[in-house]
């Protein structure tokens, strides 16, 4: 079953960007919380998102939906995503529906952040 | 000191228990109906002409009759003879009285004796006497009241006084056919099927199968037929019959040799009372059957004079009683019979037989009982018979054209012995024939390696190799070719008649069925497959020329979408393999062919009912529960010894199967069942829900378009194009209610 959801300490860091980590199974419910989190970190101000899949086993495609809808709505909002810490195969699998084109790919929340707080740093509406 | 194995005793049978072949199944299941455990109460049986009913149901009676401590076996057989309806009640009554005593006094003789009723009183075992003695005095007072009704009514109401009294039976009802013909305000046969059901006595009721299916859809209530099993009766196997033939030869001391014993049954058409005759004739004549011209001089004895041609004599006889009405028949079947197509208008027979409707509706219904011709409301058509056409026809020549005896006798002497080698041709064509048929049957959506059917494809990759090794080979294939479900096939010729002078019957066959995706109108298909003689590999221009020719029958018939499947023993050459590319059309040889069927086999039987390696489970249709399915395939193909990379790929795919069962399906069970079969080389996974079947093709958006503008709608639907990515092989099977889907994993270590 999926773990709940827990806003990273990191977040808290820097008011900018914000980091959420998935649980073991990405599906509808899973994917709403991560959705929610998102949403909310957006609302208050976030421009960078970061999504860390360090205890994600399964991904379902329900949940690659929901990722999308976080992804639209980031760019809607002029946000970036980050994936970072994705497994072999789940990388694989968001290769293959197309998100990999979408997100920035980090192997750690660091190197993601890194670049997410240069970009984060940029005026609104980049 | 050998042991020796009694003889049983036969009381009605005419052939000894040993002898009667090929009816082993049907035996124990009316034997059966004499177990107090029996399932069945009442038994129809539908019997085929000529195909031996009488004898099973004798041999029924002898086999009850021997179980002591059981029901009484009872034989009652009608006949025109007894001319009135209340004759045959009575006749039944005493047939009924005889043999129950006959068998509570443990005395076969008495069951061929006629014992008058008063005798049978004395006879009767004394816990029977004062039910008997009812019976006969009841009996006696209705048949001085001269009620038909109540006087039928009492006698076929026997059994059931019997059994009230603990006097048990099953009665046998033959020749029902017969009890319609007699005179009398009672319907008799199906007063006899209505009664019989009411009873609560274990009962066979046998007759013709065309009059019996004409009670079951009209003349008899429904609900007297609820909970009767339906036995058909047809021609013996071959081999049966065989053996059949041989066993009469013993025992009557005809010799007989084995080329004459297959002429004798294909002649004969495998039937058991035309063998039985034709035999006893020999037996009678003293002359054996070592060779066509002794058999073939005994046949045409038989059906100008013997027991043969009476029988069919007394048939039509039956069916026209008036000297010139037979005349009249006797021509119109004839040209009938020489016509093309055997069929002739209605309105022509009844012209031409110079009968009212009345009296042609009778006619033709009794012809169609008798499967002498076939009646289809508009047209007639002569039953394709060799024994009933060649007695038609010297019937025909001898009664109407008036031609002398000697000359016909010698012309259908010499016709038969002609035609001798062309049955036994067509005999040995029809067995070696390949099954297109049966192997289209056996389709069934299965999905089988292309190289089966593609001919270029087999030559470069099996030719030459052992079929171990092409089996193996065929097992590791990944590009396979789906199947449709084949609903019905049958010979091309009986589609279209003029194939019928391009090949044999057998070796052409159209097959209509159904792509995956249901039973829809776009998923129609009609396969046209044909066995083309080539001894060689076929050549284009003869794959060309048989193309050709089916997709006339393709084109004759209407069929909107086909497909053309050509098969030759050596396979095909080149550039006939290139022009059956071309064409769109499939093309195997001989070992493509087999191990397609036993492939086709093999798969069917592991989808159906699951072997050992086979895990299953149910889910209900929950939240998340598809990880419950998840780990369990992990834990199997840990098992398996898949890497870690195909077991994520596993799971995945089978997560999404679970999905789109859960959101498709609108299941009100809530179930999705998940079967697991491990093989050698593989992993095959069964999901399947009832509800709604999923569509094949679900809504596939390839891949994330963030500016598709279809929000989350259009962000759905991947599922089944992550399991097609994920698995190796992903099928849909039809199934009734619901969908199955089918997902292979192939092992590689």
């Amino acid at each position: 079953m999926s773990e709940p959801l827990a806003a990273a300490p990191k977040a808290e860091l820097c008011e900018l960007v914000a980091v959420v980590y998935a649980g073991d199974y990405v599906n509808k419910l899973s994917g709403q919380r991560i959705e929610r989190e998102c949403l909310t970190r957006m609302e208050r101000g976030c421009r960078a998102l970061v999504i860390n899949f360090r205890d994600t086993e399964l991904v379902n495609s329900i949940g690659v939906s929901i990722l999308l809808g976080v992804i639209d709505e980031a760019e809607r909002r002029g946000a970036r995503v980050a994936f970072t810490n994705v497994s072999l195969h789940t990388l694989k699998l968001f290769e293959l529906l197309g998100l990999t084109r979408l997100v920035l790919l980090a192997d750690s929340d660091e190197s993601a952040l890194a670049t997410l707080e240069e970009f984060s740093a940029q005026p609104n509406g980049h | 000191m050998p042991v020796r194995t009694p003889r049983q005793r036969r009381i009605l049978a005419r052939v000894a228990p040993e002898q009667f072949v090929g009816r082993g199944e049907q035996l124990r299941e009316l034997t059966a109906l004499g177990s107090p455990r029996a399932e069945q109460r009442g038994v129809l049986l539908f019997a085929s002409p000529q195909s031996g009913v009488s004898e099973l149901l004798r041999q029924t009676f002898d086999e009850l009759f021997r179980q002591r401590g059981g029901p009484a076996p009872v034989y009652f057989a009608f006949t025109r003879a007894d001319a009135a309806t209340t004759a045959a009640a009575r006749r039944f009554l005493q047939t009924f009285l005889t043999q129950v005593v006959a068998h509570r006094r443990d005395d076969p003789a008495l069951v061929s004796a006629t014992p008058t009723l008063r005798t049978l009183l004395d006879l009767a075992a004394p816990q029977d006497y004062e039910w008997v003695e009812r019976l006969i005095q009841d009996f006696e007072r209705a048949q001085g009241e001269g009620d038909e009704r109540a006087l039928i009514r009492l006698c076929l109401g026997a059994p059931q006084q019997a059994a009230a009294h603990g006097a048990r039976a099953v009665v046998m009802f033959d020749d029902l056919q017969a009890a319609e013909g007699l005179r009398g305000e009672v319907s008799l046969g199906p007063a006899v099927a209505q009664s019989a059901a009411q009873w609560g006595v274990p009962f066979v009721v046998a007759g013709p199968r065309r009059r019996l299916l004409d009670l079951l859809n009209g003349s008899l209530p429904l609900a007297a037929l609820e909970g009767l099993r339906k036995i058909h009766l047809d021609r013996l196997k071959e081999a049966d019959a065989s053996a059949l033939v041989e066993g009469l030869a013993q025992r009557l001391g005809v010799t007989l040799n084995d080329e004459t014993r297959d002429l004798v049954v294909q002649q004969l058409e495998a039937s058991p009372y035309l063998i039985a005759a034709l035999l006893d004739a020999a037996h009678t004549k003293g002359k054996g059957l070592t060779g066509f011209r002794e058999f073939l001089s005994l046949y045409v004895d038989e059906l100008l004079g013997g027991r043969v041609g009476r029988r069919y004599a007394a048939v039509l006889e039956e069916v026209a009683a008036a000297p010139a009405l037979r005349r009249a028949l006797l021509r119109v079947l004839y040209e009938a019979a020489t016509n093309p197509s055997s069929k002739s208008p209605a309105e022509v027979w009844m012209k031409r037989l110079g009968a009212d409707v009345h009296e042609f509706d009778r006619v033709v219904r009794l012809l169609h009982m008798h499967e002498l011709a076939n009646f289809h409301a508009t047209y007639v058509e002569t039953t394709p018979s060799a024994p009933w056409r060649d007695f038609l026809r010297a019937s025909y020549r001898l009664q109407v054209a008036a031609e002398p005896r000697a000359l016909v006798v010698a012309d259908t002497l010499v016709e038969t012995l002609k035609r001798a080698p062309q049955t036994m041709a067509r005999h040995y064509r029809r067995e070696s024939a390949l099954g297109l048929g049966r192997v289209m049957r056996a389709f069934n959506f299965q999905s089988v390696p292309v190289s089966l059917l593609r001919y270029d494809r087999w030559a470069r990759t099996y030719r030459g190799l052992a079929r171990e090794e092409a089996r193996a080979g065929l097992a590791t294939e990944t590009d396979t070719l789906p199947l449709p479900q084949v609903v019905h096939a049958a010979s091309c010729a009986s589609f279209h008649p003029p194939m019928r002078q391009l090949c044999d019957e057998e070796r052409c066959t159209v097959a209509h069925g159904f792509e995956t995706g249901g039973y829809n109108a776009g998923g129609e298909v009609v396969w046209i497959a044909a066995e083309v003689e080539s001894k060689l590999e076929a050549g284009r221009a003869l794959a060309e020329l048989w193309l050709d020719r089916l997709e006339q029958v393709s084109q004759a018939c209407g069929f909107e979408r086909a497909r053309f499947w050509l098969v030759s023993r050596e396979g095909f050459s080149a550039d006939a393999a290139e022009l059956l590319s071309e064409r769109d059309a499939y093309g195997s040889c001989r070992e493509q062919l087999e191990h397609l069927a036993a492939l086709l086999s093999s798969e069917g039987e592991g989808a159906g009912e699951g072997g050992a390696d086979e895990f299953a489970i149910e889910l209900p249709m929950l939240e998340d529960t598809e990880l419950i399915a998840a780990h369990t395939v992990e834990q199997i193909a840990r098992r398996m010894e898949f890497q870690p990379e195909a077991i994520n790929q596993i799971k995945t795919a089978l997560v999404e199967a679970c999905i789109n069962a859960a959101e498709h399906s609108l299941s009100t069970e809530r179930k999705i069942y998940n079967r697991f079969r491990v093989e050698d080389d593989k992993l095959v996974i069964t999901v399947s829900s009832r509800g709604l079947a999923v569509p094949v093709t679900l809504p596939e958006n390839g891949v994330a378009d963030k500016n598709g503008g279809e929000g989350a709608k259009g962000r759905r639907g991947w599922g089944l194009k992550l399991i097609r990515t994920l698995m190796d092989d992903v099928e849909f099977e039809r199934v009734d209610d619901g969908t199955r889907l089918r997902m292979t994993k192939y092992l590689r270590k």
